[in-house]
């Protein structure tokens, strides 16, 4: 009969054995795992791992781009198994803060500068500092190559949080060219105009201009236009504190937004809706012929992406529409008009609890930092790229109509690039609730101007 | 053995009261004896409501971000004194206690109507229960996208409206929050009287059928039975969905949410609704928890204020 003493000796050699065999495997899977990426495209990281299966979620693209993206790494990572798990916007906050407590969370996760969901403040702890994957990537002078919007807001106590993928940058509009055609339509470049644009569409059974009014990232969206109309920046002075909320300037720009609504330009019942999904279904499914957003909504002048658009938003056997982006009219008389803000989109951390980090960095820097994955990036019209010089490469994209888009989407591409003012980045979250508050309170008519922008003044500016 | 420990202990065997020393120890034994058996009950009662209760209590003293991974600041009652001045908490308040009496009102009339026709013996009475029964059993999330689209300015109500010729009340319902409450207000009466009916129901089918004869062989009119008799027989179940209401109206979250997003311009907020954006939007965790540990002050305090005294009107009685 066999000893304790001697089973305690047995069951000693056999884990003496095991840990021998799980050496070798390892060793042998670090051999496998090391080496040159497949295209020269590829960021430098050696000695990093080049097989794996990571997981990465976000908010945003949307599953046709990440798909894109995804395929498009794979070109030159075939090893690094990428499966991208799509977020609501609104909760994403919620879910992401316990799955990156955890190993069974995502490996790569998208983030967010300033008071927006994913914020890189608040999930700093949670991520690991990409500093020196984006050194090896693009050298110790990356800042320089890389937009500014990711750098500084995709930082946090001098950690490198996210490698920003891309920016985004509202201020402009987009209508629907079909029905601006359809009606020998012009897009608006004041108030008049405008109004007269409504009044034909109304009177062709069209709605004008939609907005999801209680969605007030969207009102903040106009808002800083019209303050830009007024005097181009005077929007982020006051966000950090430099021009008084309660300056005569900002009780014009509420004046004129408080207009929109009671000029007939916003639909009626705009502040009963959200901008996602409530006017971005109508005016997918061509119920309304204008609508603030931004260069997100780039993507959806190719031809597969509006389909897939159309058909999310109910609308069954569609037909692309055309999209334009237009210019937010001049509704101060100001003659200022064009210019844009934007925040980096989303950049991608790496979680500390990942058991992959080195093939999450991998993917994070090939697409935030290489040629090939920044021209992917830039191709899916989502985003303008992080890394400077990348442009879309208009004759590789099936656009809805080419000659009717090309030149406009270019020219508003050069406006988004040459921007230079933040969007949320300098939007603290106190202060991006209290413009909830002032800005449909004064829509409904609930405050006047004075007190709205009263409230605004008494958040403490952004540090 | 004396006379006063058999009064002490009426319904106790005379077999097991032995000599007062080994009584207790025996006692005290069999209790310790039983502890393990409940141990597991405990433990779960304590690790899933006790300790969270405990948790948020203490996070309601913080200025945290909610990410776990993050720093908290100790600040005290600070929240607490923040929330004591802060206009959407009273009005989440305010909207409560009149969403509370409207609502519980118009279902209890519907429900306790309904419920006593259904008693009648009426044709086809199965199918009307399952169709008052049904919204009950629909998920709030489910139904929301539809009540968005029916109070909607193009949905089917303005378009009945303006159909009957009246097209001077078509509006867009959830645009203005003195009619976007009353539409919060309509869909929680639609969803939850089939369970006030079901409820009704069961009660009025324990009413002692002899009482009901007797009335009526006194010449008491139909309404007359369910006003003097029908009704104070079921005061029980009134009781009680007079609790149950109070504490859902204080917990109100999926409906003003999924529909209103507690909007226009806080005019359908709850406490509920506020507690979440507070927490996930604004980042204030703490502070959320303050007002969630006020939310449960009021939900103990209003449901035991109301036991309390359904219970002293049962025995006036």
């Amino acid at each position: 009969m066999e000893t304790w003493g001697g089973t305690q000796r047995h069951l000693s050699r056999t884990a003496a054995l095991m840990s021998v065999a799980l050496l070798g495997m390892s060793a042998c899977s670090g051999a496998a795992t090391t080496g040159a990426p497949a295209s020269a495209g590829a960021p430098a990281t050696a000695g990093a791992a080049t097989t794996g299966d990571i997981t990465w979620w976000g908010w945003t693209p949307d599953a046709t781009n990440a798909t894109k993206l995804i395929a498009a790494f794979n070109k030159d990572y075939p090893g690094i198994k990428v499966t991208f798990v799509s977020k609501p916007i609104d909760s994403y906050d919620s879910v992401l803060g316990p799955a990156i407590t955890s190993s069974k969370g995502p490996d790569v996760f998208d983030v967010a500068p300033g008071s927006a969901n994913g914020g890189v403040q608040t999930f700093a702890p949670g991520a690991v500092d990409l500093t020196d994957t984006i050194t090896a990537a693009l050298g110790s002078d990356w800042k320089t190559k890389v937009a500014a919007a990711g750098v500084d807001p995709m930082t946090s106590d001098g950690k490198l949080v996210g490698l920003s993928v891309g920016a985004v940058y509202s201020g402009w509009m987009w209508i629907n060219q079909d029905i601006f055609d359809k009606y020998n339509l012009k897009a608006p470049t004041n108030m008049a105009e405008w109004k007269t644009v409504c009044s034909t569409l109304e009177a062709n059974g069209v709605g004008c201009f939609v907005q999801g009014a209680a969605q007030w990232a969207f009102d903040m969206d106009t808002f800083e236009a019209i303050c830009d109309n007024i005097e181009p920046g005077l929007y982020i002075q006051a966000t950090q504190g430099k021009v008084a909320w309660t300056d005569a300037r900002f009780v014009k720009a509420m004046g004129i937004w408080k207009s929109l609504f009671d000029e007939g330009i916003m639909q009626q019942g705009a502040i009963g809706l959200q901008q996602y999904p409530d006017a971005n279904n109508a005016f997918m499914a061509g119920k309304y012929a204008m609508v603030m957003m931004g260069t997100w909504y780039t993507q959806y002048a190719v031809k597969d992406s509006m389909l897939a658009a159309m058909s999310a938003a109910g609308v069954s056997n569609p037909t692309a529409m055309t999209l334009t982006p237009v210019p937010f009219p001049d509704l101060a008389g100001t003659g200022k008009t064009g210019s844009m803000f934007g925040d980096a989109d989303y950049g991608f951390a790496v979680s500390a609890k990942s058991s992959q980090q080195d093939a999450a960095k991998i993917f994070a820097a090939w697409l935030a930092t290489s040629q090939t994955g920044q021209q992917a990036v830039a191709n899916t019209l989502n985003q303008i790229p992080a890394l400077k010089g990348i442009g879309a490469q208009w004759d590789q994209i099936d656009l809805v109509n080419s000659t009717k888009q090309q030149d406009a989407l270019k020219a508003y591409q050069q406006a988004a690039s040459a921007a230079t003012e933040p969007r949320f980045a300098t939007v603290s979250a106190d202060l991006n609730t209290a413009f909830r508050d002032a800005l449909i309170g004064v829509a409904t008519g609930d405050k006047t101007a004075d007190q709205a922008l009263a409230a605004l003044q008494a958040v403490p500016p952004s540090k | 053995m004396s006379t006063a420990s058999l009064q002490e202990a009426p319904g106790r065997s005379v077999v097991n009261a032995g000599r007062p020393g080994k009584r207790r120890s025996n006692r005290v034994g069999s209790r310790l004896a039983g502890l393990p058996w409940i141990l597991p009950a405990v433990l779960l009662v304590v690790g899933l409501i006790y300790f969270p209760i405990g948790f948020t209590g203490y996070a309601s003293t913080l200025d945290w971000n909610g990410f776990i991974l993050s720093t908290p600041k100790e600040v005290g009652t600070a929240n607490y004194a923040k929330m004591l001045g802060d206009d959407v908490f009273w009005q989440a308040l305010w909207h409560t206690a009149y969403f509370y009496v409207i609502t519980f009102s118009v279902q209890t009339v519907i429900g306790f109507a309904i419920a006593a026709v259904m008693h009648s013996k009426i044709r086809f009475g199965a199918v009307y229960k399952a169709i008052v029964f049904i919204p009950t059993v629909l998920a709030p999330a489910t139904m929301a996208p539809v009540f968005r689209q029916i109070f909607d300015q193009y949905g089917q109500f303005n378009w009945l409206l303006s159909h009957i010729g009246l097209d001077s009340l078509t509006r867009p319902w959830l645009a203005d929050p003195g009619t976007a409450m009353p539409v919060v207000m309509f869909i929680t009466v639609w969803q939850w009287t089939g369970l006030t009916f079901i409820l009704y129901y069961a009660a009025m089918a324990q009413v002692d059928t002899e009482v009901l004869e007797a009335a009526r062989v006194d010449g008491a009119s139909s309404l007359r039975v369910l006003r003097s008799i029908v009704w104070p027989m079921c005061r029980g179940t009134t009781a009680a969905l007079a609790v149950l209401g109070l504490i859902g109206a204080l917990k109100t979250f999926d409906i003003p949410y999924l529909v209103t997003k507690g909007g226009p311009n806080h005019g359908t907020e709850f406490l509920g609704t506020y507690i979440y954006q507070t927490m996930v939007q604004q980042k204030h965790f703490g502070y959320a928890a303050a007002i969630a540990i006020a939310l449960l002050v009021l939900a103990v305090a209003g449901g035991s204020i109301m036991s309390v005294r359904n219970r002293r009107a049962g025995r006036d009685q």
